[in-house]
């Protein structure tokens, strides 16, 4: 804008008036474009430049696994899963005088379309989803990035798109499938079908694998490390052996699992007390602790303190039906849980992660993948007829078995009683594990056989609709395509 | 020597003797010293009649029969008067007629200056005879002078005429006048329509200058408005003031409580009763279906935040803003920036509400403007005042909540409906049973929230100065505490000051002013809800708060837990706390030369600084025994600032051409906002004294900061032309460039017209209908913008995330938002049309204004589905948003003599918001929230039909289970909370040196209530007494549901209480917002003790309140946060 002032002032020549109004001709000379035009603040950077250069492209992300890493697991982040759905299910009990509202509606398995918000896996996952496919089209997109670095994140980014919609297909059913970054394309989805998203998980896992480090790699993803807090092909191939014994297709669960289980100099189980400490080598994918002072959430709200449970951050201990499991001499039951008594009355409680103790080195790492679940993986397909059929089943059943201070497997070789026995072994391994009990009740088709009493128990009454989680009410407002669940 | 002078104030001014240096000769001879009045003017002037008849009476008795009947006081000397003839009189004239007989065959003369009839000796003995031959005889001289105001600013357009003739003219820009051919003994009248008329004696003078002050009439009186100043007589836009007069009689903290219930169109709410608390301002309506509805607000001519950055504290509560992105964290704002401005401060607060008005502000005032005029200094004598107040605070409601043995009766029936029994009952789950003392009873509410507030204020103030120069400078101590047990308070201390000075020509003028505030604000620390909600939900039973010595109760179970329901002790909650310490500077420098006669160059600098430094400390001891464990300290640390400069150089010119007066003006705007933000939290404190140093932190951590920058570029201009004092136009337009939107949409356009018709002056209507005093009809339209939106919403960005150990050695990034290049101005087209009407003799004015606001181009942060990874999108969506409305106020003087005046005040407004279009909303996110043709502030509930007489169970209307409800299938009842009308009944009466002030406001409206859906007969929760009305047994026709422990039927209470209409009931109420009780000193007592005024007063705020309300206070419609408190002060103001 041309000032008149400017003009004025300088015909006038009026000594006063130039000082008064100096600061405004320095600032009006400029365009007026420039008294509008802002940089971006310093405290970010803009997007466009983020996947240009690798260490921004790193940063952001890894931002996916600080995501899962930091939530706490009362709050309910996606490590949650290791506590909400333990409770839904027959392993985890809840202290009578919890009085955060949405612990009881999982516990009680009540949940309503109104009361999950917390916590809602369903946008947690679609969050994480969203970067991921945002990533993949910049990624692909990028010209200036190092190939290596290139590749290992797009192979990051397909593994963890997978990873969510494993479980949001597990938690939910049919989900809508979300693969582009267009917001209007994605917020009139309707739901896709299992199936189909399983055949997505599928491609995204298969292109992750080859994608992805054979090695641990350092934040420079050139480098290989000892810490083991970044998916490699191995974490792909473990999900991927995870999503075929869903899927029921034995021979390729069994295939996958062993190529990792072969990988020795990789891979080895470990004693029970060292399966949950950082960068040890039964662990094919952990997470890095980041909140600050802390080891593990898990260690947070699971380990009891002295006066036993409470309102609090401690409302959960294991169930009876849990405890009642071990057989006689399971080390998993003195190793793993650990007890405390008040009023008379023992608590169990999940004592994988031991370290709960604020400012303490950080020892261990939440753990996402580990070799022992591979093992029951492809115990499973053999027996199902996979590979080496029942005599492979019974010998990787066995390995975990004796890792815990057990015999091994000396029961009948009838293929249900192998399988029983393998669910058993699940139970009592992986217990407060990322939902496997609530998951594996559900493939199974027993959830309705046991909930229907544990559920009563629990003060809640069982439909056998409840094994989905609700949509929130917010989701269906928000997207008029979006179908609720069958029975909320 | 004596001085006789009765009632009112009288201050001393060094710019009388200057300008009136005749005056000033005969009283230094005489030595009087001489008052003039200012305050309580009234509209009577010197053409008024009144009525004499005395016999031989002193002429000190005939002054008092005319102070009797007039504002006039009479000055002099008692030797003067002594040397005085007695008069006889008989007449009933003007007072002006009556005087000059009075005066006739005296030594002496008079003068008058104000309401001063000043008595002087003749310069000359007077001839004896008649006026007409002295005329004659005495020697024509030209006569020329200046008029300024009692601001030392020019009058223009005044009317100068020599009383008795025909002689006239009327004074320039300047406020300069000539008169040729004038009697040197003559006297001249000068009359304007803002002044109050003034009568000068020539006295052989040539040169005559004079002083107007400004007439006190309600048509007349000064109104600010954007980049000048008018009348309300003139104004063509809708602009309301309230004046310091008003503000002062109100023991409040922010100056916007101030204006509750005063001005139509204007809603204002506290959000809760702590010192400091936010405050939401909404004028005529929401423009805006999620975007911002702040005004803009103006302080001396800066723009000032109307909200806060993000606190560390929810204590303050909301003041109705958005939130605001740091980082990838959205973080809601508390408190309210105006609570740094002291109230005593302010001189008046304009309300700018339609486009005439506000449309040269442009993007930033869709939602009105709301002007604040500091106090400026006056010519005259030093003058200092002070003003001290002490009171007393306590909650406005409280409610009726269960007994103890409601409470126990409750629980008992209960656990017999769920078939419980009681030996079963644990110590973890139901401690009120089986831990507390059943027979101990506490009325939480008084305990919690039920002590006594203090509330101290001192104001002192110094101002006074020379023709040219004046100043005025302040200062005060603001202290209050709060109704809660422990010591929490809000300390204030402020300065303003204002110098204005101008040459010696009047050509080149300088005005510098400043305010400065500090305020530290100590309160307990609330993460979601305050100690409020404790007081209700608190069973009756629960334990003492307080070992017997005096250490924190935590009453332990068996197992050595603490038995409080979560988060524990509300004492020791209370042991968390926030201490926030907010600088606060407005400062201004306003420049103005005097280019040429009329055309004036004009240039304001303008800087504001807004400094926060904020703790909150979380001590281990505010943690359960049993859970310090695994619990560690938390100090956090906040510094934030925002900070505004502003420079607006503009030109103005005056002209008149023949009948017509014309006013130009263009200007332009450079603005600059920085918003900066820093929190750190320190962990590992050994000790809890340790917490407020951050050094001590074993560990200590950062959020994500903040760090903005938002620019702001205008031109402007307006013309104005009135002709006639009768056809009025004003056309402004504004071109704005905001830093908040993409490169393709920076600019937009804004004008509007406006235009006025005093048809009380048309000659027809003037003279046919004489009982219309005043009648004005005024019409404007046009267009202004909103960009409240955040900075950089148009900026897709990455921010760094650091939770506190870095993944892999590395900070993580991430993208905070999603984003839209193609942001625009959201944009409100405003009509409105107002008629004003004045009758008897503008004793009552009728002003009625219809306004009808359209907000298109709706800024929204679109809501959209998890699905897309997000929440919301910034975008601008062709929805549009109606408010119409009737804002209609009187003004009346009921009664109006020398000792007793009343005065009334009423408004109202009936506002109506309405969704007029959203294309496809039933595809859309908001299809669920909104309506076509509804309020913007709906929502939409389920229909709960009673108790069922089976069950005991609530049902409610549903397609498909009455007993289970799907949302949102079933929820169809639209309810809206936007009020239905509100206004205030003002009454203000004084009788001699007293004086009371009473205002109602009332609001008529539905809220959210105290149905809460916390299920009764639960532990651990107290109910409302109307919950007593419950479903016992078969058949029971009962309001409430049966009552349940186990928890059977939470889902169906948790529906009643917040997804039903039950949760919505009335809302409205009545309340006596302020009640001012003063008494001034007569002025014999004042001169016994030396004092030139001393006024004693009462003041009170929210003293009563009428509603039908079922929850705590129908202003904050909140059941978890503190009401807002009832205030009851004593003080005194004093001027030495």
């Amino acid at each position: 804008m041309p000032f008149l002032f400017e003009y004025i002032w300088c015909t006038m020549g009026k000594k006063l008036i130039q000082i008064s109004f100096l600061s405004t001709i320095l600032l009006t000379i400029q365009s007026c474009k420039k008294l509008v035009d802002v940089n971006p603040p310093s405290s970010s950077i803009n997007s466009g430049n983020v996947y240009q250069n690798d260490a921004t492209a790193i940063a952001a992300i890894t931002n996916l696994y600080v995501n899962i890493s930091k939530s706490d697991l009362i709050s309910g982040g996606i490590s949650s899963l290791s506590l909400f759905p333990g409770l839904s299910a027959d392993e985890l009990a809840l202290y009578p005088g919890a009085t955060i509202n949405s612990v009881q509606y999982y516990y009680q398995n009540s949940l309503t379309s109104n009361n999950v918000n917390n916590p809602d896996y369903w946008s947690s996952f679609y969050k994480e989803i969203s970067v991921a496919n945002s990533a993949i089209e910049a990624l692909t997109a990028s010209s200036s990035l190092t190939s290596a670095v290139k590749q290992q994140l797009i192979g990051e980014a397909k593994f963890i798109r997978a990873f969510c919609y494993f479980y949001l297909v597990n938690l939910y059913g049919d989900v809508p499938l979300v693969l582009t970054t267009d917001y209007k394309v994605n917020s009139t989805l309707v739901r896709t079908s299992k199936d189909e998203v399983y055949k997505q998980i599928i491609t995204d896992l298969k292109e992750a694998k080859n994608l992805l480090s054979i090695n641990f790699l350092d934040a420079s993803l050139i480098n290989a490390t000892n810490e083991r807090v970044r998916p490699t092909k191995w974490a792909a191939t473990a999900l991927l052996a995870r999503i075929y014994l869903y899927l029921k297709q034995w021979p390729e669960a069994e295939t996958e699992a062993s190529s990792i289980i072969d990988n020795n100099a990789l891979f080895d189980t470990v004693s029970l007390a060292n399966v949950f400490l950082k960068n040890n080598k039964e662990a094919i994918w952990q997470l890095q602790p980041v909140n600050a002072g802390w080891n593990t959430e898990d260690a947070k709200v699971f380990l009891l303190p002295a006066s036993g449970p409470d309102q609090g951050g401690h409302p959960v201990y294991l169930s009876s039906q849990v405890i009642n499991n071990f057989e006689i001499g399971d080390q998993r039951k003195a190793i793993w849980v650990d007890t405390v008594i008040q009023s008379g009355k023992k608590y169990y409680y999940p004592a994988k992660y031991k370290n709960a103790n604020y400012n303490d080195p950080v020892t261990e790492y939440q753990t996402v993948f580990r070799l022992s679940e591979q093992y029951l993986i492809r115990a499973e397909a053999r027996a199902n007829g996979a590979g080496t059929g029942m005599s492979g089943a019974i010998a990787d059943l066995s390995r975990i078995r004796i890792r815990a201070g057990l015999s091994i497997y000396n029961g009948s070789v009838s293929q249900e009683a192998v399988i029983n026995a393998i669910q058993h072994e699940r139970q009592v391994e992986l217990f407060t594990e990322w939902g496997h009990r609530w998951f594996d009740l559900k493939r199974s088709g027993k959830i309705d056989e046991v909930m229907s009493i544990v559920t009563p128990i629990k003060g809640g009454k069982w439909d056998v609709n409840w094994q989905w989680y609700p949509i929130s009410s917010k989701e269906l407002l928000l997207n008029p395509n979006l179908k609720q669940n069958t029975g909320y | 020597m004596q001085i006789f002078a009765t009632r009112k104030i009288y201050v001393v001014t060094k710019e009388f003797f200057k300008k009136h240096s005749q005056a000033v000769k005969a009283m230094k001879l005489i030595g009087i010293i001489l008052f003039i009045a200012s305050l309580h003017l009234s509209a009577r002037g010197l053409t008024q009649t009144i009525t004499i008849s005395v016999k031989d009476a002193p002429l000190d008795n005939v002054f008092k029969l005319i102070e009797k009947q007039t504002d006039y006081v009479f000055l002099f000397e008692k030797e003067l008067i002594a040397k005085s003839k007695k008069v006889t009189l008989n007449v009933s004239k003007p007072l002006l007629d009556v005087l000059d007989l009075c005066f006739k065959d005296q030594p002496f003369t008079y003068h008058i200056t104000g309401k001063i009839i000043a008595l002087a000796p003749r310069k000359e003995e007077p001839s004896k005879e008649s006026k007409s031959s002295t005329e004659a005889q005495n020697p024509l001289i030209d006569l020329k002078g200046r008029v300024v105001n009692s601001e030392g600013e020019p009058v223009s357009g005044a009317t100068v005429s020599i009383k008795g003739t025909t002689k006239s003219t009327v004074t320039d820009a300047n406020g300069y006048y000539i008169l040729t051919g004038v009697n040197e003994n003559a006297i001249v009248i000068i009359t304007h329509v803002q002044y109050e008329m003034k009568s000068l004696a020539i006295n052989g003078h040539t040169s005559l200058n004079a002083t107007l002050q400004i007439k006190m009439n309600n048509l007349d009186e000064l109104q600010v408005i954007a980049y000048g100043t008018t009348s309300k007589r003139f104004n063509t836009g809708n602009v309301a003031t309230v004046k310091a007069a008003d503000i002062e009689k109100q023991p409040v903290s922010n100056p916007l409580l101030a204006l509750q219930g005063r001005v139509p169109g204007l809603f204002i709410t506290q959000a809760n009763g702590f010192p400091g608390s936010g405050v939401k301002v909404r004028i005529e309506g929401l423009n805006s279906i999620d975007g911002g509805n702040d005004p803009l607000y103006v302080i001396d001519g800066v723009p000032f935040s109307s909200q806060l950055l993000p606190t560390l504290s929810k204590v303050l509560g909301s003041s109705g803003g958005n939130t605001v992105q740091v980082g990838n964290l959205n973080y809601g704002t508390y408190g309210n920036p105006l609570n740094y401005i002291n109230p005593s401060d302010i001189e008046s607060i304009e309300v700018l509400k339609d486009a005439d008005a506000t449309a040269i502000y442009g993007s930033r005032a869709a939602n009105g403007a709301i002007l604040i005029t500091t106090k400026k200094g006056k010519s005259g004598e030093q003058k200092i005042e002070f003003n001290v107040q002490h009171g007393w605070g306590k909650v406005t409601r409280k409610m009726d909540m269960m007994n103890r043995r409601q409470y126990l009766d409750m629980r008992y029936e209960a656990l017999k409906n769920d078939g419980i029994s009681l030996s079963s009952l644990d110590q973890n789950s139901n401690y009120d049973l089986t831990v507390w003392d059943t027979t101990r009873s506490t009325d939480w509410q008084k305990e919690l929230i039920g002590n006594t507030a203090n509330y101290t204020d001192i104001q002192g103030k110094v101002s006074g100065g020379s023709a040219t120069t004046f100043y005025l400078i302040g200062g005060g101590y603001h202290k209050e505490t709060t109704t809660l047990p422990g010591d929490f308070n809000d300390q204030k201390a402020s300065m303003h000051f204002q110098i204005n000075s101008a040459s010696n020509d009047q050509k080149f003028k300088l005005s510098f002013k400043g305010n400065y505030l500090v305020d530290v604000n100590q309160l307990p620390h609330t993460s979601s809800t305050d100690i409020t909600e404790m007081a209700f939900l608190l069973p009756p039973v629960a334990p003492a708060l307080y070992n017997s010595d005096g250490s924190i109760n935590w009453e332990l179970n068996n197992s050595l837990k603490s038995t409080w329901s979560y988060p524990g002790n509300p004492i020791a909650q209370l042991l968390n706390r926030y201490k926030n310490r907010t600088n606060n500077i407005v400062g201004d420098l306003t420049l103005s030369y005097e280019l040429l006669p009329g055309l004036n160059l004009n240039s304001s600098l303008g800087y504001t600084d807004l400094q926060s430094k904020e703790r909150v400390t979380i001590p281990l001891s505010s943690t359960a025994p049993e859970l310090r464990q695994n619990t560690t300290r938390i100090g956090i640390y906040g510094n934030s600032s925002v900070n505004t400069f502003i420079i607006e150089p503009q030109i103005s010119y005056h002209k008149e051409i023949w009948k017509g007066k014309f006013d130009f003006l263009v200007g332009s705007t450079i603005q600059q906002n920085s918003s900066e933000l820093e929190n750190l939290y320190g962990y590992g404190y050994s000790t809890d004294d340790a917490i407020t140093d951050i050094n001590s932190a074993s560990l200590i951590k950062s959020e994500p900061t903040l760090n903005n920058i938002y620019k702001y570029n205008a031109g402007f201009a307006r013309i104005t032309c009135n002709m006639l004092d009768r056809y009025i136009l004003n056309l402004t337009g504004r071109r704005d460039g905001s830093s908040r939107f993409g490169s393709k949409n920076q600019f937009h356009n804004f004008g509007s017209i406006g235009g006025s018709w005093i048809f009380s002056k048309e000659p027809f209507i003037s003279q046919s209908v004489t009982w219309l005093a005043f009648g004005k009809v005024s019409v404007s339209y046009g267009t202004t913008g909103s960009d409240q939106i955040g900075d950089y919403q148009f900026l897709s960005l990455y921010n760094f995330i650091n939770p506190g150990i870095p993944y892999q050695g590395i900070t993580a990034l991430q993208q905070i938002s999603l984003t839209n290049p193609y942001l625009q101005w959201e944009e409100t087209r405003k009509f409105h049309i107002g008629i004003d009407l004045g009758f008897f003799n503008e004793k009552l004015l009728l002003s009625g204004h219809f306004y009808r606001n359209r907000s298109s181009n709706q800024l929204l942060a679109y809501q959209l589905p998890s699905t897309t990874g997000y929440n919301s999108i910034s975008q601008n969506f062709p929805a549009l948003v109606q408010n119409t409305g009737l804002e209609i106020s009187f003004t009346s003087t009921n009664i109006s003599t020398k000792i007793f005046r009343w005065t009334s005040n009423l408004n109202l407004t009936v506002p109506q918001n309405k969704l007029l279009r959203f294309p496809g909303l039933q595809n859309s996110t908001y299809a669920n929230t909104l309506v076509i043709g509804k309020p913007t502030s709906i929502v939409k509930k389920l229909h709960l039909m009673g108790v069922d007489p089976t069950t005991g169970v609530y049902l409610f209307t549903s397609k498909s289970d009455p007993f289970n409800p799907r949302i949102p299938d079933d929820a169809n009842v639209i309810i809206s909370t936007a009020p239905i009308f509100y206004g205030g009944l003002q009454n203000s009466v004084s009788y001699k040196g007293f004086q009371l002030d009473f205002l109602f406001q009332f609001v008529k409206q539905k809220g959210p209530n105290y149905f809460y859906g916390r299920l009764p007969g639960s532990p651990k929760w107290n109910q409302p007494t109307y919950l007593l009305d419950r479903w016992q047994s078969p058949g029971d026709n009962s309001s409430h549901q049966k009552y349940n422990a186990d928890f059977t039927y939470s889902n169906s209470a948790n529906n009643a209480g917040f997804n039903s209409d039950a949760s919505y009931s009335d809302a409205s109420y009545i309340r006596l917002k302020n009640l001012s009780l003063s008494w001034q000193l007569p002025d014999k007592m004042l001169k016994i003790i030396h004092l030139q005024s001393l006024r004693i007063f009462s003041q009170g705020q929210n003293l009563l309140t009428i509603t039908n309300y079922k929850g705590l206070d129908p202003e904050t419609l909140s059941t978890t946060s503190l009401p807002p408190l009832r205030v009851l002060t004593v003080g005194f103001q004093v001027t030495l």
